[in-house]
């Protein structure tokens, strides 16, 4: 049995892993191939896929697994070290990681020196796999999950490790990356493996392996086939437009739950009414909203929640949501209104900001000078567009410029159309017979706002120089809604200040 | 005095400007004078003191009693000033230290329920825990937020817990170190046999790297604990990425540490979720915690410290208007107003002399009070309005004993302070009575501010509390009673205030006397199925409809008042008299002798929080010899003059100019002004280092600045 030149793992392995992973079965097989000492290991592997296909978790328990059996009989035996590119933050620390591991999987004992690059862990890998005896079939695994994600990486790295197999022939490489390009690795014939997403009714059959807790006034099984059939549904509604992935598929699934089975627990729909049930429960299919990963707990009672976030998320988690209104609502409940922690001299600043970024310089003297006519001569942006769009139609069409995005400008620009707006707007001020508008107050308020990112430097540190300095460039970042609600809480209409 | 040559302080250290006079140091430092008097080197030496008895409390008297000089130009005694100083120790720190409690009263709900839910999130398995604290825009009040977080969260439980700033989180590396160090760092400090714990060195010898986190995990492993709370303390200042990078590699240990994250949210939880990443989003499941925002943390401190009876000092009701609109308007947070306050004290009880008559009758006698506090007494404005009042009232006798015998003088003053404690307890009785009958929503702040500076008076046309005691129904006013009853009975802990019960048994009776007749008048009135009302709670005048022969008809009638109606209206009456009798004050600027005890100059405050650098350095520069006082140009009245420094002169040419300046047109305007033809004669090679010297000091300040548009020209910076 020993000298078997092709030898398959135990079928017992495979099939408690295919039991584990559901839809994987091929592919566990094929690695199991690769892999296995005894089988077709080869030097270099790749597998392949998008998000969470399993590929990650199957080579970690298929390894898990081999080395395991292997332990148990006489035959070839098999280490490994997983290596997620995500924990390293520098390929140093890659490489460290690396020798680590696999110190820790063949119980090395010698203490590792540093290890910096490569041809170091070339070194390293060599001493402890390759100048050390071991039985004839040893074979070691490492398995570099995520790699294409590493951060600081040279690109002369993944040739580099493609050939430490080369060097040490007992090692096999296994490279998880989410879509290889086309002979990345630099070395010719590498098996590549694909862990393709999952079909509609695989979704099924994976999340008909984990049913939730049966609905009172039912059985499990019914609660089981109701659960089938509604993830069918989920998929058909959500799957192609919001979610794709199989998390996603979950999230969705556990979302929608409670609110679909709402009618079962009232009483009104019988578990097997499936059809009344999707009727009733229709709009939430519809709104990709309950999709998104809020990361404030009113998403979270949506999911049977064991953790208990209701209580402590301040009174503003909804009671289980009945109607999708009410959902909504309660979501958006929680803002707190940036107009009113904000100071007034600091929405002044804001708006004057946002003015400054919006309007082109030639128009300055339009909207706030007061000289020739006592009163400002004022335009408002929107009406000069409807009454230019009515007429005739100009010969270039322009894009809006709020639509372009915010343009730079300069400090000084900045504090001269607040100071020309401050007396206008608020009505304290004029009041109080007026202030110089470089108080320290003013500065102060500046450089909240900076660190908030509602005002953003331009040109950041390269272009140095004092933040205060009046020739520095600056960028309103605060969006159209956000502005608008600003100034309407001071009662301005930010609208009549833009010109087109 | 020791103390004068530790500290010796010189005239040049507080005056305003600095004059630099170049003439008498080249006198002093003349040839002939040999060994010029140049001024001691001020060297920090190890204090001696310090250095013989190792003194910790040497040093703290040295350090204060340095800070106060004796004033009246050093003529005021020592025992003044160490009352002064007396005072100012007891006061402060005793303040400080109510406010801090405050504040930290106002943050606990908070903590409470942060910890709640990071307890209740402990065992989650595929999600990080997140915490997103609104704290308002007010950066400098989360520090002390995140210190109570820090302390609650680590009591007792096997827990790290980790602030980081976006200063000190430039990127990933030097972040991780910084969790990683903090994390570790405070086992080794809470635990004797942390020694054998290494940051760097795992258990089998293995070095991690600084930025790795597998040493926090062994270190963790080590303690026993899995639990490790990251606290961003002003998120919105995170780089993106970053912030990215973080949770993702979070969530990636999850299996191992215990993640779990706080963010101090300035703007809004959905703009934070709008930087993240959807991806890295679902990685986070959280709650929104509110803090107290600033403005009811405002009215606490505001009741503890500057309304409060333990409050020595008061702060005068214009000073305290500025502050409060301050802190309404400006980007000022709590901490400001506190800074505020002290330097209030200080301003007072550092530069008043008067400042002693704050202290109680058994510390000043008449010895302390010198002539030159007498005359400083006889000086003061409420001294004045004081006499001229008692001349008027035919007190002849009064008022000249005032102004020519000391002693009585000084009876007088000690009687004053009396005096002061009765018109504050008055003060807050009153204020506290008006806030629990709850007729007026004016928030404290403003009604204390006016208490101050307009007094009260109930009666008067201003007063808008008796109006609607007027209108209340019959058992509003048991309840409103019932409400002064307690408030009387049991005072206001927030202010300090003692319920005076035996002191008030004049109103209290009356009180009770008047609910019990409202009492049994409505009783009354049920029994005969009435509804009790008032004169001027009923409409008097009714609109009456009647259908005659299918026509309306509109009468109008008078209601009548029953004779219970009308006993009503009589108690009510009475209830308002009570009220207007007992809720009054008067304006504190009316008091005799208030500047002793009242503080309220504004400007100060002003130049200390509130610098204006841009118009002082246009007014410096625009007129100078106000500040040089030197005579050359005293007649240049805000025209440019030769005489002026070259800066200034460049400054008012610079103002003339547009937004490009010719540096060569610049050059000879001033050449023209100061050049061979003029009354000063500076020949080309001076005027020009003048030049380059004023112009690089006008570019130092931020006026012009180099421009790449067109050669040789500076660009304008500073229109406003």
């Amino acid at each position: 049995m020993t000298n078997a030149l092709f030898q398959l793992p135990d079928e017992l392995v495979l099939t408690t892993l295919a039991q584990a992973f559901p839809c994987r079965d091929s592919q566990i097989r094929a690695l199991a191939t690769l892999l296995h000492p005894a089988a077709a290991p080869c030097r270099n592997l790749v597998l392949y896929g998008t998000e969470a296909t399993g590929k990650t978790a199957v080579t970690t328990a298929l390894l898990e697994s081999l080395e395991t059996e292997e332990i148990d009989s006489e035959g070839p035996s098999l280490k490994f070290a997983v290596v997620n590119s995500v924990e390293c933050i520098t390929s140093r620390h890659l490489f460290e990681s690396i020798v680590g591991k696999a110190a820790v999987a063949l119980d090395w004992d010698r203490a590792p020196s540093k290890c910096e690059t490569v041809s170091q862990l070339a070194v390293e890998l060599s001493k402890m796999l390759k100048y050390t005896s071991r039985p004839d079939s040893f074979r070691f695994a490492l398995v570099f999950d995520g790699i294409d994600r590493q951060r600081e990486a040279p690109p002369t790295l993944l040739p580099a490790l493609a050939r430490l197999s080369e060097i040490i022939p007992c090692l096999t490489t296994v490279f998880i990356v989410t879509s290889p390009p086309a002979n990345f690795l630099r070395t010719s014939f590498v098996p590549h493996l694909r862990f393709p997403n999952y079909t509609k009714a695989e979704f099924v059959a994976i999340l008909a392996t984990d049913p939730p807790v049966p609905l009172p006034n039912t059985t499990a099984q019914e609660t089981a086939d109701l659960w089938a059939r509604f993830a069918a549904a989920v998929h058909d509604a959500l799957a192609h437009a919001a979610s794709r992935t199989l998390p996603s598929i979950k999230h969705a699934c556990s979302a929608l739950w409670p609110r679909f089975t709402a009618p079962i627990l009232t009483g009104t729909h019988a578990p097997r009414e499936f059809s009344k049930l999707l009727v009733a429960a229709r709009v939430y299919f519809h709104d990709e909203r309950l999709l998104d990963p809020g990361i404030v707990a009113p998403t979270v009672p949506a999911q049977p929640a064991p953790n208990g976030t209701c209580p402590a998320a301040n009174g503003s988690a909804p009671v289980p949501p009945t109607t999708l209104t009410q959902t909504l609502k309660a979501a958006a409940a929680p803002t707190t209104d940036l107009a009113s922690l904000l100071p007034i001299t600091a929405r002044l600043l804001l708006l004057a900001a946002y003015l400054a970024s919006h309007n082109a310089t030639r128009h300055d003297l339009v909207l706030f000078s007061t000289h020739h006519h006592g009163r400002r001569r004022r335009r408002g942006g929107l009406s000069v567009g409807v009454g230019r769009g009515a007429g005739g139609r100009s010969k270039h069409r322009k894009i809006a410029r709020k639509l372009l995005g915010a343009h730079a400008f300069v400090l000084e620009r900045m504090m001269a159309i607040f100071a020309a707006v401050r007396g206008e707007w608020d009505a304290r001020f004029l009041e109080s017979g007026g202030e110089a508008a470089d108080a320290a107050d003013v500065g102060m308020a500046i450089a909240t706002l900076a660190s908030l990112r509602l005002l953003v430097r331009v040109g950041g540190a390269q272009a140095g120089g004092d933040p205060m300095d009046r020739g520095g460039k600056w960028r309103v970042n605060a969006g159209w809604e956000v502005v608008r609600g600003l100034g309407r809480s001071m009662g301005v209409e930010v609208e009549d200040w833009l010109i087109e | 005095m020791a103390e004068k040559e530790d500290n010796a302080f010189q005239e040049d250290d507080h005056r305003a400007a600095y004059v630099f006079n170049p003439l008498s140091d080249g006198t002093a430092a003349a040839p002939s004078a040999g060994a010029a008097p140049r001024p001691a080197k001020r060297r920090r030496l190890p204090s001696k003191k310090a250095a013989l008895s190792g003194g910790s409390e040497d040093q703290p008297s040295g350090f204060v009693s340095a800070g106060f000089l004796p004033l009246f130009n050093g003529l005021e005694s020592p025992g003044a000033v160490n009352l002064r100083r007396e005072l100012f120790e007891a006061a402060w720190p005793v303040l400080e230290g109510r406010v801090q409690n405050v504040l930290r009263e106002a943050n606990r709900s908070t903590l409470d329920e942060v910890s709640t839910f990071l307890r209740a999130a402990e065992g989650e398995k595929d999600k990080i825990p997140a915490g997103f604290i609104i704290t308002g825009p007010n950066i400098a009040s989360q520090d002390l937020l995140f210190e109570q977080l820090a302390e609650t969260l680590c009591k007792g439980s096997q827990t790290r817990f980790v602030r980081l700033r976006s200063a000190e989180a430039p990127n990933l590396k030097a972040t991780l170190r910084k969790i990683i160090r903090d994390a570790t760092v405070r086992v080794t400090g809470d635990n004797e046999e942390g020694d054998d714990v290494e940051v760097s060195v795992g258990q089998d010898g293995r070095r991690y790297l600084d930025y790795d986190l597998e040493a926090l995990h062994v270190s963790l492993k080590l303690q026993q604990s899995r639990r490790v709370i990251i606290a961003f303390q002003d998120s919105e200042a995170f780089d993106n990425g970053l912030l990215t990078d973080l949770i993702a590699l979070f969530h990636s240990w999850h299996d191992r540490i215990q993640f779990s994250v706080l963010f101090g949210i300035a703007t809004s939880v959905e703009l934070f979720r709008a930087r993240l990443l959807k991806s890295i989003a679902r990685h986070l499941f959280g709650a929104q915690f509110d803090v107290v925002q600033t403005g009811a943390v405002l009215d606490s401190v505001f009741k503890s410290a500057v309304a409060g009876s333990h409050a020595l000092l008061r702060l005068g009701p214009s000073l305290l208007r500025s502050l409060v609109e301050r802190q309404q308007d400006q980007v000022a947070g709590i901490q400001v107003f506190i800074s505020s306050l002290k330097y209030a004290y200080m301003c007072h009880l550092y530069a008043n002399p008067l400042s002693i008559l704050l202290a109680d009758d058994a510390r000043i006698n008449r010895e302390l009070l010198q002539a030159e506090h007498i005359e400083a007494a006889r000086s003061l404005e409420s001294f004045k309005t004081h006499v001229e009042a008692s001349v008027e009232a035919r007190q002849l006798n009064h008022a000249r004993s005032l102004l020519d015998e000391d002693d009585y003088l000084v009876e007088q003053i000690l009687e004053q302070a009396r005096k002061r404690g009765d018109y504050l307890l008055q003060l807050l009785r009153s204020l506290h009575l008006i806030a629990a009958s709850g007729l007026i929503s004016t928030p404290f702040t403003d009604l204390y501010i006016t208490a101050l500076s307009e007094g009260i008076d109930l009666t008067s046309e201003k007063a808008s509390v008796l109006d609607p005691l007027q209108r209340l129904g019959p058992d509003e006013v048991i309840s409103l009673i019932h409400r002064l009853l307690s408030a009387i009975e049991n005072g206001s802990p927030e202010l300090d205030l003692q319920g005076w019960e035996s002191d008030g048994d004049e109103l209290v009776a009356s009180l009770s006397e008047i609910r019990d007749e409202v009492e049994a008048l409505v009783e009354h009135a049920k029994d005969n199925r009435k509804v009790l009302k008032s004169k001027y709670s009923a409409q008097s005048r009714v609109l009456r409809t009647t259908v005659v022969a299918q026509k309306v008809q509109l009468s109008h009638d008078t209601a009548t008042l029953t004779d219970e109606d009308k006993a009503f209206t009589e108690a009510i009456d009475r209830l308002a008299g009570l009220f207007s009798q007992n809720v009054n004050c008067e304006p504190v600027a009316s008091l005799f002798l208030h500047e002793a005890w009242v503080y309220d100059s504004k400007s100060p405050y002003r130049d200390v929080f509130v610098p204006r650098p841009g118009i002082t350095l246009s007014r410096a520069l625009s007129r100078p010899n106000d500040y040089l006082g030197c005579t050359c140009c005293s007649k240049a009245n805000g025209t440019v003059t030769a005489t002026m420094p070259t800066t200034a002169v460049l400054y008012h040419l610079y103002l003339e100019a547009g937004a490009l300046i010719n540096v060569a047109d610049l050059w000879s305007a001033y050449y023209a002004l100061v050049g061979d033809e003029s009354d000063i004669g500076m020949d080309e090679r001076t005027a020009l280092v003048h030049f380059y010297r004023a112009l690089g000091e006008l570019r130092a300040m931020g006026f012009v600045k180099q421009s790449k548009k067109k050669a040789d020209h500076i660009a304008k910076l500073k229109w406003i």
